[in-house]
Order: C-alpha cells, then sequence, then structure tokens
C-alpha cells in the first residue's frame, strides 16, 4: 500500500511540484494551504508523513506541529528557508522529526522521507527491557509496569536502538545514521533535542537521567555505569 | 633598581595624574614664597636684636668708662700697691657672670709709653685677650674718649663659638698712664632668642606648607572630580552605553560643560541609532531577499530535476536546456547561500561550533573533495603535513569549507601545475598553506582579493564558477576565529594562502609555523618544533 504524505505549504508552486515529485516516486499526495486548519485536514487524511512548511499564514509550522504531536506520533519533516539554530531547534523542540532545508535536492527530500517511514530495527525476540520500561517490539509499544508511555515511531526507534545493546555507547553521528538514515554528516542537534524529549517522557527526571545517560564527549547509552 | 622604581613611579603618578602636578607646583612655589618670607623675618629679627643689644651695650659701657674714671678721679693712692689694688677692684665692679649673659672686663696698658709696666693688668677670669681684634686695638688707641665696638666669636669650653661685642675705650689712670678698657659681652642670649624665633618660624612654616598642599589637593581634587567624572562617562559611551549622561547641576562651567557634553552625546546616540537602524534594514533586506528566495528556487530546482531526469527522451536542443538549467541551478544555489553567509556575518550572527579535531583530518577531507575537480584540471595537489595529528579548536565545517574554497582557487588559477599543501604547528598555533604556481597576482589585485564580488581578472573565462564571496567568507571565517588569512602572489609565479589559527581560542600566537611567501620545494622543511 501506497504511503500518503501529507504536504502543508502556502506556496501553491511549491506545493504542486512536492507533489509532482513524490507522485512519481508512488506516495500518494494530498494537500494543505495554510497553517489554520492543518490540523483538521491532518485528522481527515491520516497521513502517514508530513510535510510541513515552517513560515505558515494564520499559524505558523511550529505550532501545527506542536498540535499534531499532541494527538499523534506520526512523523513530521519540516521544510525551512530559515537555517538559522534557532528555528531548527524550535521546530525539533516543537516535535518534528527532522526537518530539510530549502531549496533541496528531490534525492535529500526522498531519502528523508523514506528514512521516516522505513520500518523499525529488527531486534531478537520481542520485548526488550530496559530499567523499568518494557519494549514491546511489535506492538510499538513502550511499559512502566502497567502504564502505557506514549512515544513517536521516532522515539521509539532511538529508545530500542540504544535499549538492544545497553553497554554500548552511541555517538551522535552513530544515532544519526541508525536512526535519522543520515549516512554523511548531519546536524547533531537532531540528536540532542530528540534525547531530551524522550528523556522528558520516560525519565523520573529528565534533568538526572537513568535510563537514557549522556557518555561526556562521545555520546549516549542505555543505562547507568 | 628600587631608587629607580621609585622616582619612574614618581613620574608616572606625575604625568598621568592633574591633581599631583597641581599639588606640586603649589607646593614648590609655596616653599619658594615661604622661603622667602622666613629669610626676610629671621633676619629683621636677628638684626633688630643685635641693634638693641649693642645700644644697650653702649650706654652701659659708657656709663661704666664715667664711673671707672671717677674713680680714679676720686683716689688718693700714692702707692703702687694701693694702684694695684685700685685697678683690681675696678674688673669685678664692672663684671657679671651669667649663663648666656656674661660679661668680662680687660684692663689693658697701652703699649709704647714712656716709663715701664710695673702694674699687672687686670683681666678677668674668663677672658682670653686674644679674642680682643688687633684693629679695634688700635681704634681704641686713636680713639680719644670715644666707645669703640666691634662683633666677635667667643670660642666657649665646649667648642662652640658664641656671638659677643668688644668695646674698648682708653682710659687715663693717675700714676700709671694711659690704658685701654675692653669690655666683652656675650651675646649668647640674643643668639638663643633669635634660635627659637627661627625654629618657631621654621616649623610654622613647615605646618603652613603642608597645609597649602593639603588645601590644593582638595581644591584641586574638587574641580577634577567633575571631568573625571566626565572621562568615565565618556570612556562607557565609547564602549556602547549610548545612553550614559553626565547630571547637570547649577551654572557654573562644570554645569556648562555637562550640558555641552550631554547634548553631543545626544546628538551622537541618535546619529549612531539611525546609522545602526539602517545598517540593521539593509541586513535585514539581504537576509529577506535570500529567504524569500528560497522557495521559488525550491520549486525551480525540483522542476529543473524533473526535466534533467527525463532528458533523454527531449529533442537536443531541450535536453541541452534542460542540462545547462541544471548546473546553473546549482550556482544560483551557492551564490544564495553565500550571501546568506555574508549577511549572517554582518548582522554578527554567526557563533563558532568549537570542537578539538584533527587539522590532518580537514585537510584530508578537503582535498578529497576537490581530488575530482584537481584530476580534471590536470594539476597534482603535493601535502607536506606533520606526521602526528593537529589538534585544534576549530568550527570543523567552516574550516574545511575554507580550505576547500582555498584549493578551488588554487586549481583555478593555478594553470595545471602542481598545487602544494602544507600543515605546520607551534605550541600555539596551526597553519596551512595552499600554494599553487599560476598566473599569480599583482600587488594591487593582492590589496582586494578579499573584496566582495572581486574578481581577479574579468575578461578571463571561468570555468569553476566560484560566487565572487568565497576569499570574503574565507576571511570571516578566518576572524571569527582570532587567526590570520595572509596571502603572497606574484605575476606569472603563483600565489600562496597561508592560515593561522591559534590552537585553543583565546591562544596568543605572534608567528606563524609557516612561511609567507613559501620557501622553494626543495628547500622546504618540516615546519614546526
Amino acid at each position: 500500500m501506497a504511503h500518503k504524505i501529507l504536504v502543508v505549504d502556502d506556496d501553491n508552486a511549491l506545493r504542486e511540484m512536492v507533489g509532482i515529485v513524490l507522485e512519481s516516486e508512488g506516495f500518494e499526495v494530498c494537500f494543505h494551504d495554510a497553517g489554520s486548519g492543518a490540523l483538521d485536514a491532518f485528522k481527515a487524511q491520516e497521513p502517514d508523513l508530513v510535510l510541513l512548511d515552517v513560515m505558515l499564514p494564520g499559524k505558523d509550522g511550529i505550532e501545527v506541529c506542536s498540535e499534531i504531536r499532541a494527538s499523534a506520533g506520526t512523523p513530521i519533516i519540516m521544510l525551512t528557508a530559515k537555517t538559522e539554530s534557532e528555528d531548527v531547534v524550535r521546530g525539533l523542540e516543537a516535535g518534528a522529526d527532522d526537518y530539510v532545508v530549502k531549496p533541496f535536492d528531490p534525492t535529500v527530500l526522498l531519502a528523508r522521507i523514506r528514512a521516516r517511514l522505513r520500518p523499525l530495527s529488527k531486534a531478537d525476540g520481542e520485548t526488550v527491557q530496559i530499567g523499568p520500561l518494557t519494549l514491546d517490539i511489535v506492538g510499538h509499544e513502550v511499559r512502566r509496569g502497567a502504564e502505557k508511555l506514549l512515544l513517536t515511531p521516532l522515539e521509539f526507534n532511538l529508545l530500542l536502538t540504544l535499549a538492544v545493546k545497553p553497554k554500548q555507547v552511541f555517538t551522535r553521528e552513530m544515532l544519526l545514521e541508525t536512526v535519522w538514515g543520515y549516512h554523511y554528516k548531519a546536524d547533531t542537534r537532531l540528536v540532542n533535542v530528540h534525547v531530551q524529549r524522550l528523556r522528558s517522557k520516560i525519565e523520573d527526571d529528565p534533568d538526572n537521567p537513568k535510563i537514557v545517560t549522556t557518555v561526556r564527549g562521545i555520546g549516549y547509552k542505555a543505562g547507568q555505569g | 633598581m628600587t631608587i629607580r622604581a621609585a622616582i619612574d613611579w614618581a613620574l608616572g603618578l606625575f604625568r598621568r595624574f592633574l591633581q599631583v602636578r597641581a599639588v606640586f607646583t603649589t607646593v614648590v612655589l609655596s616653599g619658594i614664597a615661604l622661603l622667602v618670607v622666613g629669610g626676610f623675618l629671621s633676619y629683621s629679627i636677628g638684626n633688630g636684636l643685635y641693634q638693641t643689644r649693642v645700644s644697650q651695650i653702649l650706654a652701659e659701657s659708657e656709663r661704666g668708662v664715667v664711673e671707672v674714671q671717677n674713680t680714679f678721679a676720686a683716689s688718693t693712692v700714692t702707692d703702687d700697691i694701693a694702684l694695684q689694688s685700685l685697678l683690681n677692684s675696678v674688673v669685678p665692679s664692672l663684671e657679671s657672670q651669667g649663663s648666656s649673659d656674661s660679661r668680662n672686663v680687660a684692663l689693658l696698658r697701652t703699649p709704647g709709653q714712656v716709663g715701664s709696666q710695673i702694674l699687672q693688668s687686670p683681666i678677668s677670669a674668663d677672658l682670653d685677650t686674644a679674642v680682643i681684634p688687633i684693629d679695634l686695638k688700635s681704634q681704641v688707641r686713636n680713639a680719644t674718649g670715644k666707645l669703640t665696638y666691634q662683633s666677635i666669636g667667643l670660642p666657649q669650653a665646649n667648642g662652640s663659638i658664641h656671638p659677643a661685642v668688644v668695646v674698648g675705650s682708653p682710659i687715663e689712670i693717675p700714676l700709671a698712664g694711659k690704658y685701654e678698657r675692653y669690655l666683652v659681652f656675650d651675646l649668647n642670649g640674643e643668639q638663643q632668642t633669635l634660635d627659637f624665633v627661627q625654629s618657631v618660624l621654621f616649623w610654622g612654616m613647615l605646618i603652613l606648607l603642608f597645609m597649602i598642599g593639603a588645601v590644593s589637593y582638595f581644591v584641586t581634587n574638587w574641580l577634577v572630580k567633575p571631568v573625571q567624572v566626565a572621562a568615565e562617562v565618556s570612556e562607557e559611551i565609547a564602549e556602547g552605553a549610548l545612553d550614559r549622561r553626565l547630571t547637570e547641576r547649577g551654572e557654573d562651567v562644570i554645569a556648562i560643560l555637562a550640558r555641552s557634553f550631554n547634548r553631543m552625546a545626544d546628538s551622537l546616540q541618535k546619529q549612531i541609532t539611525k546609522l545602526a537602524s539602517v545598517s540593521k534594514m539593509q541586513q535585514r533586506f539581504v537576509s529577506d531577499v535570500s529567504h524569500e528566495l528560497r522557495t521559488p528556487l525550491t520549486t525551480i530546482k525540483l522542476a529543473g530535476d524533473v526535466i534533467f531526469a527525463s532528458r533523454e527522451k527531449l529533442e537536443p536542443a531541450a535536453k541541452r536546456s534542460a542540462e545547462l538549467m541544471h548546473d546553473q541551478i546549482e550556482r544560483f544555489e551557492v551564490l544564495l547561500n553565500d550571501l546568506l553567509e555574508i549577511s549572517r556575518y554582518d548582522a554578527g550572527a554567526v557563533a563558532a561550533d568549537l570542537e578539538i579535531q584533527d587539522m590532518n583530518g580537514i585537510v584530508g577531507s578537503a582535498i578529497a573533495g576537490l581530488e575530482p575537480l584537481a584530476q580534471s584540471r590536470g594539476s597534482v595537489i603535493e601535502i607536506k603535513i606533520p606526521s602526528g595529528p593537529v589538534d585544534v579548536e576549530v568550527d570543523g565545517r567552516r574550516i574545511e569549507r575554507l580550505i576547500r574554497n582555498l584549493l578551488a582557487n588554487a586549481i583555478e588559477h593555478g594553470e595545471s601545475r602542481p598545487i602544494s599543501v602544507a600543515v605546520g604547528l607551534s605550541d600555539s598555533a596551526v597553519a596551512v598553506s595552499v600554494t599553487d604556481a599560476g598566473v599569480g597576482m599583482s600587488r594591487a589585485e593582492v590589496d582586494r582579493v578579499f573584496d566582495r564580488f572581486w574578481r581577479a581578472d574579468p575578461a578571463r573565462k571561468r570555468t569553476t564558477g566560484g560566487t565572487g564571496l568565497g576569499l570574503a567568507i574565507s576571511l570571516e571565517d578566518t576572524q571569527l576565529h582570532g587567526g590570520w588569512l595572509q596571502v603572497w602572489a606574484k605575476p606569472n609565479e603563483g600565489a600562496s594562502f597561508r592560515l593561522t589559527l591559534p590552537r585553543r581560542q583565546g591562544m596568543i600566537f605572534t608567528q606563524s609555523p609557516l612561511p609567507l611567501p613559501p620557501k622553494q620545494p626543495k628547500r622546504k622543511e618540516v615546519a614546526g618544533e
């Protein structure tokens, strides 16, 4: 079944052009042209992935991103004309999984989309235990005891990647490659921001993490010690 | 050494502080004035004391002479023994002994008279007749019935000399002949009074001088303070606190200074704010234009790619057009990115993403990226790097871009001759030089090489499609790291760019580990020890 992608952008030509590129690669595409009503369009279309422009009339992309995140973990890729750190970080903190800077190559856009729609990394068995958490690989669920935690697919993938090799320290570059699908140097802020978001959902005290810990100067690992 | 240091310190104070100079000058000038006044006072008092005493002495002597004369006149002695005892009695009657006010007497027979000296000359026990000056004696002999006096120094048993006055007068003694009577008055009492007055004057004036110094210090301080405050406020304004002002109080010259100063600061602030807002608007404009161009460029790029991907299905003219468009869109994008980067630098919105990295690695990946271009142009890239890793704290992305840019320039202008890349290090700096043996540049061209959109030779065919902003951005990147980017070039001999960066941010270096212009390849040594 073809994946459905919602493109939210106020520029008619760009919207149509992105549509042509995506459809030629076999995706099903739907559109919305403003920030206001984007959430309704999302709920009506139930896409597998959202391409979201940052600068939108009515409501900016960052707000739309937060709204969608509040109700679903659907992958969101921001389209941004601004490369300034602030905009990128704000978008990521609002819950975007990844971002693409305009003007982008069609190949880059497709690679980012495919990376987000890729099935999760395989692991032996059906569940993985990490600290007080149980990861159900088949059901894409994380439980703390009986409590079910709501993680986005990206966050689940990030946690699972760390959890299956609990003793290994992952550098940010390794995580970018495994979780985000980047095969060359990319923005390590992606990792930093998403680890923070993940911690805020799974840790008792996100400022003093016990499940996903920082290894100074290297990267991250699952568990302590 | 320490004296020298103290003098230097004092001179430094003198040069730096207006107050010190004012106080010093006041004290020196007042000191001179006090010295003159003190000298005058001391002299007048001394003279007055002396004159008073002398007239008193003369009066006493006068009386004494009359008394002695009368004594002899009234006596009825006829024999020598009685005369001698009379003579002897004269001395004690004129003597007066005191610690500081003694009076001694000598009754001397005038020499050169007929008849022999039979009688002894009576002299006070404490008196040494040698103190009586000879010229006084002769004056006394010639002055009949008059008092003659002279001031002398009177040696004391303890070695000191007291001032004294000798008064002499001739006396006619019946039966004994001519005599000279001398009275020696010790003026030590007056001297002590004078000493006391002088010491009081000295200490009084010293205290006065100190007070003058203190007063002048306070007064100059009081006057200098507002100037000092004005200087401090100017300094703060110069450092960017444009809204700092002086307090305006009163109607005096200081208040006028404060008001004028504040008016000047107001107009400066207005001008600067205006300029800043114009410049900010301009930067904003460049940034906005660049951003606004991005959305249509994205569409064009996607469209161009779709057309380019299906170019085989197009007829030859359309196919070539698709290829040209594809290349030019890429060039346009690079230009737009460079423009944005420059506008970010202009807006001061660039922060280095510093990390300790291996410069050899950065240089290696920059070379790897340009190896295909170098091969297509037939240029060989020679590398001279230190054997170990060269750790340096840099923003790796920017420095790699910078070196790539230098390499691209070297390939473009290198006339297919070998290009040499060297890395050198010292304790405080790391350097990378990129040298070509191509067309080179003239002096005037070297001066403009970092200018935006400047091209060495506009008529020359361009093949690598640089944006004209590359070196301008490279220079900004270098300055962001606190480093140097220097160039050496000679027409038809080649050009060499040398980048020198501190090994850690904030490190001070005065020399680059690599030479510029580069030494001849054969003589080139492994740099950095």
